[in-house]
């Protein structure tokens, strides 16, 4: 079986949709960070695939050059970003859970109306 | 131009961001930098117009379209500036008088500052993104800001969880885009996703492609509007909008509802024009507007007919907020349309500096209001305190008005434009059902002034009275200026508007051409 582009966006279509389902239905914060995370590197994956499967760049002359790894360079930027993402969320879940006990996003039940 | 220069807007409060936070470091006590971060803010705002006023070079290439720096993204930049600086006064005022005034939220607001104008900015879905998360990762934090409170742990939890949920929507969008495109760029996008399929009638493989290339390109659409409805707050997906509102400070709250509102909608309406700004994705019939006026209709209803039964007046704002996110998605919705869409996207500038300012004051009156251990948060709270303090009592009556929508205020006009441009575009159920949602919201911001000028307070209950604080009397006087100025001379405020937008067509072509919106 030959891999192709299609079946990297399938994958990554499935990992995002897990990640969405677990966000959605799960009642637990980290849980429901975990999901986010999952939806992130289902973004990444389709990222890369992307890039490696970009068509080289023809040159006038005749030249072939690699096409622009912006792909690759955006995982990266998600990588990093996603990092400072779970060090916030994490000190969030912690002051919620040192003031509340749980983490369980049901609790979070004060604000309504 | 030198790149330092066309991007000190950004760098101001970047570095400065920077700058607080070694100041804040080293200094033996807290408290004290509300004023430099105001200061910063402003001279960011000041940049903005210095370079608008010296002419934004049409050679932005040396930012190798990652971010298009022209005159909509310095009027929002002006925007968000001016409104973060009033938001930081306001803190300094907040702040001290609840016991809060820990220095870390004084670079936070700036960072996030930096991240909004980013935002309006970027023309890259990569940019998009990091503006967008440098922006909310602050907002996160300064919800959260009230350590000890449970209402607002929980506030910043759901804001945060909401967040970054819509934020790898929005990625995941990006991604489908560059998959089908090859780029990231809006102008690169949108040259490759409107491409004439000239050859693919002859070549079976390639039309193929076509179809899957615009079936996967309206996913991503779907997914960036998601996105972006989370951010603004537009039903239905504005649940996160009310908790975190009432459970932020009331100095974050300014900043949320009013600063990153204008900058998720500045975003909004740039990346759809650039990249669906197409006769087929915006077409009246099927395309993205037509879906937003189903989200602004519903926007609209939602939000005023909830903000009817609260009891709380920082709750009935936050709801007012939602319903005034559905009054912009009007001038986003007539955007597209060729002709009248020029002035409908000025509308929308218009509109997020009016709001702005409007919110920003009304707020700042209701922190006014409230002293250590008796935040006037409800209705009842208010009662007689404009009898007993006719000042402070004029400045929420001034800032109410304004978001009422009376005239001479700025909020009169805000409304006024963005209705007319829906008019102009030929959305005249769209329009009607505006003009009744704005009478309905009247019922509960003049219900705010019936408590303040003709209700005697229970007896027994706490009077509210003003605090004192320099801060916070100069950032709603800042604030009045402006409702009051753009209400006298609104045309020439629109007229800024409608250069800002002018300039923007100018400097993408590409996106104007591709789109064939907005052409002068």
């Amino acid at each position: 079986m030959i891999i192709t582009l299609g079946h990297y966006l399938a994958l990554s279509s499935v990992l995002f949709t897990i990640g969405a389902a677990g966000f959605l239905y799960r009642r637990n914060a980290l849980v429901a960070l975990m999901s986010i995370e999952l939806m992130l590197n289902a973004v990444n994956l389709t990222l890369v695939a992307a890039n490696r499967w970009l068509p080289a760049v023809q040159g006038d002359a005749g030249t072939v050059s690699p096409p622009a790894p912006s792909g690759h360079v955006f995982a990266f930027f998600v990588i990093a970003v996603a990092a400072a993402e779970a060090a916030v969320g994490l000190a969030i879940v912690l002051s919620f859970y040192r003031l509340r006990k749980t983490v369980r996003t049901d609790a979070a039940d004060m604000l309504r109306g | 131009m030198n790149l330092v220069l066309l991007l000190s807007p950004i760098l101001i409060p970047t570095v400065g961001a920077l700058v607080l936070m070694m100041l804040d470091a080293f200094q033996k006590e807290d408290g004290g930098l509300a004023m430099p971060t105001a200061l910063l803010h402003f001279t960011a705002a000041a940049m903005a117009l210095a370079l608008w006023q010296r002419g934004v070079p049409s050679d932005t290439s040396a930012l190798h379209g990652f971010l298009a720096i022209d005159k909509t993204s310095l009027f929002l930049d002006a925007t968000i500036a001016l409104g973060g600086g009033i938001a930081s006064l306001l803190a300094g005022g907040y702040l001290a008088e609840h016991k809060l005034d820990r220095g870390e939220y004084y670079p936070l607001i700036a960072f996030s500052t930096a991240g909004a104008m980013l935002l309006v900015s970027a023309s890259d879905m990569l940019m998009l993104f990091l503006g967008l998360e440098t922006m909310s990762l602050g907002v996160y934090a300064m919800t959260g800001f009230r350590r000890g409170s449970p209402r607002s742990a929980e506030a910043s939890l759901k804001y945060f969880l909401l967040g970054s949920f819509a934020a790898a929507l929005m990625l995941f969008g990006s991604a489908l885009l560059y998959a089908v495109t090859g780029h990231t760029d809006y102008a690169g996008i949108a040259e490759v996703l409107h491409a004439a399929p000239a050859n693919a009638a002859a070549d079976a493989a390639a039309a193929i492609q076509v179809v899957t290339r615009s079936r996967i390109s309206i996913l991503a659409m779907l997914l960036i509007v998601i996105a972006m409805a989370f951010k603004v707050g537009a039903v239905p997906f504005h649940m996160w909008t009310p908790d975190a509102y009432e459970g932020a400070p009331t100095s974050t709250m300014a900043y949320m509802s009013s600063v990153v509102k204008a900058a998720a909608f500045g975003a909004f309406a740039r990346v759809m024009l650039a990249v669906y700004g197409d006769a087929a994705s915006a077409g009246s019939a099927a395309g993205w507007p037509a879906m937003l006026a189903w989200v602004a209709v519903a926007t609209m209803t939602v939000g005023n007919l909830v903000a009817l039964t609260q009891t709380s007046v920082k709750r009935m704002l936050a709801y007012s907020s939602i319903a005034h996110a559905g009054y912009v998605l009007l001038g986003v919705i007539a955007a597209p349309r060729e002709g009248t869409g020029t002035t409908a996207y000025a509308s929308v500038l218009f509109y997020l500096l009016a709001y702005t300012v409007s919110n920003m004051g009304a707020v700042g009156a209701l922190i006014l209001a409230g002293r250590r251990g008796a935040e006037s948060v409800s209705y009842d709270d208010l009662a007689g305190y404009a009898r007993r303090h006719p000042a402070a009592g004029f400045a929420m009556t001034l800032f109410l008005l304004s978001l009422t929508g009376v005239p001479p205020t700025v909020g009169f006009f805000a409304k006024f434009y963005v209705i007319r441009a829906t008019l102009d575009a030929g959305y005249t159920a769209l329009a009607l059902i505006a003009v009744v949602n704005s009478a309905v919201s009247a019922y509960y911001y003049l219900g705010v002034l019936v408590k303040m000028y003709m209700r005697d307070p229970a007896p027994g209950a706490a009077l509210a009275s003003p605090m004192r604080s320099g801060y916070v009397t100069v950032a709603i006087l800042t604030a009045a200026v402006f409702v009051v100025w753009m209400g006298v001379m609104p045309e020439r405020w629109l007229d800024l508007a409608r250069e800002a937008v002018g300039a923007a067509t100018a400097a993408a072509p590409s996106a104007a051409t591709a789109g064939g919106n907005a052409a002068p």
